[in-house]
């Protein structure tokens, strides 16, 4: 490490600072890149809980509406049908979220549309206390 | 000789002074630059951190979300069959096969989500990171051999051993493209599956629910 030569008083000043901003530019690359291992690293471990969370949600409304599909498929009275109807617009809601990007506005939007779907599927379907106990400590939404 | 004499005046001991006040301003120097350099490590560990935080949690969000699908879906599965029982024969209860199967999945999705939070939280600090905070507390170690070819000190070898402790946890969350998950889980599942389609042939139930079922082993599993 030189020591500045002797030039005018501002030379050395200008000297001095370049040296200083050098030093730190060159800690501030190395630190940037471990920085952003750490970030990806914390940010991934977040992202995935919530992305798990969330999917488990919406895969079990998926699993439930489709499985009560198939139970009502004999019946055709009216209540049924209202029923299957009821069944089909919450899976299209369904197949039309899109988990790609945690960020967009509209993934919010969709997910309370689809929870609210979700809770009139079952008033409909008449499902049990019991259950809809278990739905709130699942998913996380009361009725 | 007089100015020799006024020279002394002025400082001390003229000679010796200057020499130790070169070595020190020398050294004084030197510990401001290295400072510096921490001083900008610090930031640009914070800038990266930054900058990167929400394209990993990006990221993550849609591993951990491929990760609970088919078991979501059993669970909801389940779910159906409980309520439908339920609904079906209000007088009685809800059979335990019914009951057991459902908790068993539900207790199986809760391992997954344990697994997930495990696998990127509890990689125990590597020893880079000790160093690094070491480093942050200025306890003296041998200068940090920035060695951009990757040479043969003894720093540099020092390096190679924090990264090869490095890698493993490197591995373990960046292991091709997705979060590790234990094989065991994996197999767990198409166990649960099974149980799920015998109890939906015993309970009598539509052939197409089983067809749903079985469709569940096919989704994409993480290994």
């Amino acid at each position: 490490m030189e020591m500045p030569g002797v030039y005018t008083s501002d030379d050395l000043f200008d000297s001095i600072l370049l040296a200083d901003e050098k030093f730190r530019g060159e800690g501030f690359h190395e630190g940037f890149e471990r920085g952003t291992r750490r970030g990806l690293q914390d940010g991934r471990r977040h992202g995935a809980s919530h992305g798990a969370k969330l999917s488990s949600e919406i895969s079990f409304y998926h699993g439930f509406a489709i499985a009560w599909k198939c139970l009502l498929q004999e019946s055709t009275d009216d209540k049924s049908r209202k029923r299957v109807k009821a069944l089909d617009t919450l899976l299209g809601l369904i197949q039309n979220s899109n988990l790609e990007d945690p960020q967009s506005v509209k993934l919010q939007d969709e997910t309370e549309k689809l929870r609210a779907k979700f809770r009139q599927v079952c008033s409909m379907l008449n499902i049990p206390t019991d259950f809809r106990d278990y739905i709130k400590v699942t998913e996380g939404t009361s009725f | 000789m007089s100015w020799v004499k006024s020279a002394s005046l002025n400082s001390e001991d003229v000679f010796d002074e200057n020499a130790d006040e070169l070595k020190l301003q020398s050294k004084e120097w030197t510990s401001n630059m290295k400072k510096r350099v921490k001083d900008g490590y610090v930031d640009g560990v914070d800038a990266g951190q930054e900058a990167s935080l929400q394209a990993g949690f990006n990221l993550g969000f849609k591993e951990g979300a491929a990760q609970t699908v088919a078991v979501g879906r059993l669970r909801g599965i389940l779910g159906a069959v409980w309520c439908w029982c339920q609904i079906q024969h209000p007088e009685k209860p809800v059979p335990t096969s019914v009951t057991d199967l459902l908790q068993r999945v539900t207790e199986h999705e809760s391992q997954i989500m344990e697994d997930i939070r495990r696998a990127l939280e509890n990689p125990p600090p590597s020893v880079s990171d000790i160093s690094e905070s070491m480093d942050a507390l200025e306890v003296e170690q041998e200068d940090p051999c920035h060695c951009k070819d990757g040479g043969n000190g003894p720093c540099c070898s020092k390096r190679d051993e924090n990264m090869d402790v490095d890698n493993p946890i490197k591995d373990q969350t960046i292991c091709s493209g997705s979060i590790s998950c234990s094989s065991s889980s994996g197999e767990s599942l198409n166990l649960l599956l099974q149980h799920c389609v015998d109890l939906v042939s015993e309970l009598g139930l539509p052939q197409e629910l089983i067809d749903h079922i079985n469709e569940l082993r096919s989704i994409n599993q993480p290994h």
